[in-house]
């Protein structure tokens, strides 16, 4: 697996020229899912023929820069494309509009949107017979709109196990931690309670997180609950509320790429 | 018009495959028999609306035409952010079927009123409107969507609403005339159609003879045809089920300060206030003004004073 740790940290080297470039936030839920996204684009997700493709939907869509640059170590996303991010007459909006490039399958921004698309896609490739997977990845905020528990209540009972969640549970939102706004925890029962199959791994743990992946279900729809750090690659960005909005300077370019030579 | 646009696409399961019909726990009795024969393609997503626009849009994505049934403020207005990004943001030819436009569910509250969709839905890019005004739009509205690229909405009444057209020989998206006239026209859609056509009658026996003109599709409406259609007119007046202030009244207002023509414009509806008067159907447009007999004073007046 040392590929994939270099292949994740060159992701995270181009979401710190992204952010840097663009002067945007959001550069710690970027760092959060780049193992995650790395492993689904590497090892995961079945990607040709294009008819037959597997489904990724980022529904926390304020981590985009770590999509873009994910699509952009897979080759899908050209230099010149990705120079175009956040740019005026740019090429690649801060949230997903899907008709920006190939792969960007949803267009997404506002949270609890994208898990609900994704439930709908997987029914709608049960009933063709299709063996395609729908994965989607949604934050531990985002967990706290309504939408989330009402497609939850109902993936289940579809018999969705062509379904996959994953959880970027790095417990820091824009202004808090989820276990300290609200009652999150215990989530893992949650989950279990309305009838998925949960799996709780390290998020950073690419073995871990391929053999979760592949977890067969019994029938039933997937989650993920992976425990990631925010800001994960970039030490002084760790688990630092901050770097949900931080803009990240020339001198936080400079030692962030350090650490990640 | 309800029975006849479920039947419509119903029909055309027989054909096609590809058609699937989601519904938030409404339709009583609409889809018992369809449930049995078609009961693969056919899904009660309960009461969760965010879920039930966003689960139709990826049902979309995955190569189905998608039919979503509810109630109106339940298909617009609880998950509208989702029928914007989800529906309407990706352009996917989702189908959003509603039932009890206006005021038609009389009793049962303003919470199940829809006098503001047609506002909400002008602000929804690639949606396509339609606000049939008898069995025979909606039917055509229906086949209309069947085929459609972009997203569509549609607005319907409930059911037992007479035929106004006498042939369904007609093209959906154009403005429709229904009854040649002169001096002063009426542009109505939806299921107020009753009450303009009784208005019609009660006109004529008073010698008076206003041209009547549907829009099934009221968004996006053909204003140069419907204009022109209007050739020779002094006073047109639009007559809706729904708050005056931001209906098809208010669309064309925009375009006639624009266009300038030669006739006065004159907007009739439910002023925009909340509804709190319980009365039945009737009552309630004859308090609104929208019954046959205020549409008809409305244009006695208008002729003798010239003004209203």
């Amino acid at each position: 697996m040392d590929d994939l740790a270099q292949i994740a940290k060159e992701v995270r080297r181009t979401i710190i020229h992204l952010a840097h470039r663009s002067k945007g936030p959001h550069v710690g839920a970027a760092l959060s899912c780049a193992d995650i996204l790395s492993v689904l684009y590497f090892r995961v997700l079945r990607l040709d023929p294009w008819e037959k493709r597997d489904i990724f939907i980022l529904s926390k869509a304020h981590a985009a820069m770590a999509l873009y640059s994910t699509l952009h170590g897979k080759g899908i996303i050209s230099d010149e494309q990705i120079a175009g991010y956040y740019k005026d007459n740019g090429t690649l909006p801060a949230h997903l509009d899907r008709f920006t490039s190939n792969y960007i399958e949803v267009s997404a921004g506002s949270l609890g949107h994208g898990f609900n698309i994704g439930l709908g896609m997987a029914l709608g490739f049960k009933k063709k017979n299709e063996a395609r997977k729908v994965y989607t990845l949604i934050g531990d905020g985002e967990s706290q709109e309504g939408s989330i528990w009402e497609g939850a209540l109902f993936a289940p009972k579809l018999g969705l196990d062509n379904f996959t969640a994953i959880m970027d549970f790095n417990n820091l939102q824009g202004y808090g931690r989820a276990c300290d706004l609200c009652s999150f925890q215990p989530i893992k029962l949650k989950w279990e309670a309305f009838g998925w199959h949960v799996i709780e791994i390290d998020g950073h743990d690419y073995e871990a997180l391929q053999s979760a992946c592949m977890e067969n279900t019994n029938g039933k729809p997937k989650i993920i609950i992976a425990n990631t750090i925010k800001g994960k690659g970039v030490s002084f960005m760790e688990d630092q509320l901050i770097w949900h909005y931080y803009i990240v300077n020339d001198e936080h370019k400079a030692s962030a790429l350090e650490e990640l030579k | 018009m309800r029975n006849t646009f479920v039947n419509t696409i119903v029909e055309a399961f027989k054909n096609r495959t590809d058609i699937f019909i989601v519904s938030g726990d409404a339709g009583l009795g609409v889809f018992d028999e369809f449930k049995e024969t078609y009961s693969d393609r056919f899904l009660n997503l309960g009461i969760a609306e965010q879920n039930m626009a966003s689960f139709s849009a990826g049902l979309s994505m995955a190569g189905f035409k998608v039919y979503a049934y509810n109630i109106i403020p339940f298909l617009l207005y609880r998950c509208y952010e989702q029928v914007r990004n989800d529906i309407c943001y990706q352009k996917l030819p989702v189908v959003l079927v509603g039932i009890g436009s206006g005021i038609t569910y009389a009793f049962q509250g303003m919470t199940h009123y829809s006098v503001e969709d047609i506002g909400i839905v002008q602000t929804l890019p690639n949606l396509k409107v339609f606000s049939p005004i008898d069995p025979i739009e909606a039917k055509l509205a229906a086949y209309y969507s069947l085929k459609s690229e972009f997203p569509v909405y549609v607005r319907l009444a409930k059911r037992g609403e007479p035929n106004i057209h006498k042939s369904d020989n007609f093209e959906i998206t154009d403005p429709q005339l229904i009854e040649e006239g002169e001096l002063v026209a009426i542009i109505f859609h939806g299921s107020i159609g009753e009450e303009v056509m009784k208005a019609g009658e009660m006109l004529q026996a008073k010698g008076i003879y206003p041209r009547l003109i549907s829009l099934p599709m009221v968004i996006p409406i053909d204003t140069e045809r419907l204009f022109y259609m209007l050739t020779g007119i002094k006073y047109v007046v639009t007559v809706e089920e729904h708050f005056v202030n931001c209906g098809i009244g208010n669309l064309l207002s925009n375009e006639y300060a624009k266009a300038n023509p030669r006739w006065k414009l004159f907007n009739l509806g439910i002023p925009t206030k909340f509804i709190h008067e319980i009365k039945d159907l009737k009552g309630m447009r004859e308090h609104f003004g929208i019954s046959a007999s205020k549409i008809s004073d409305f244009i006695k007046q208008l002729l003798i004073k010239g003004e209203a």
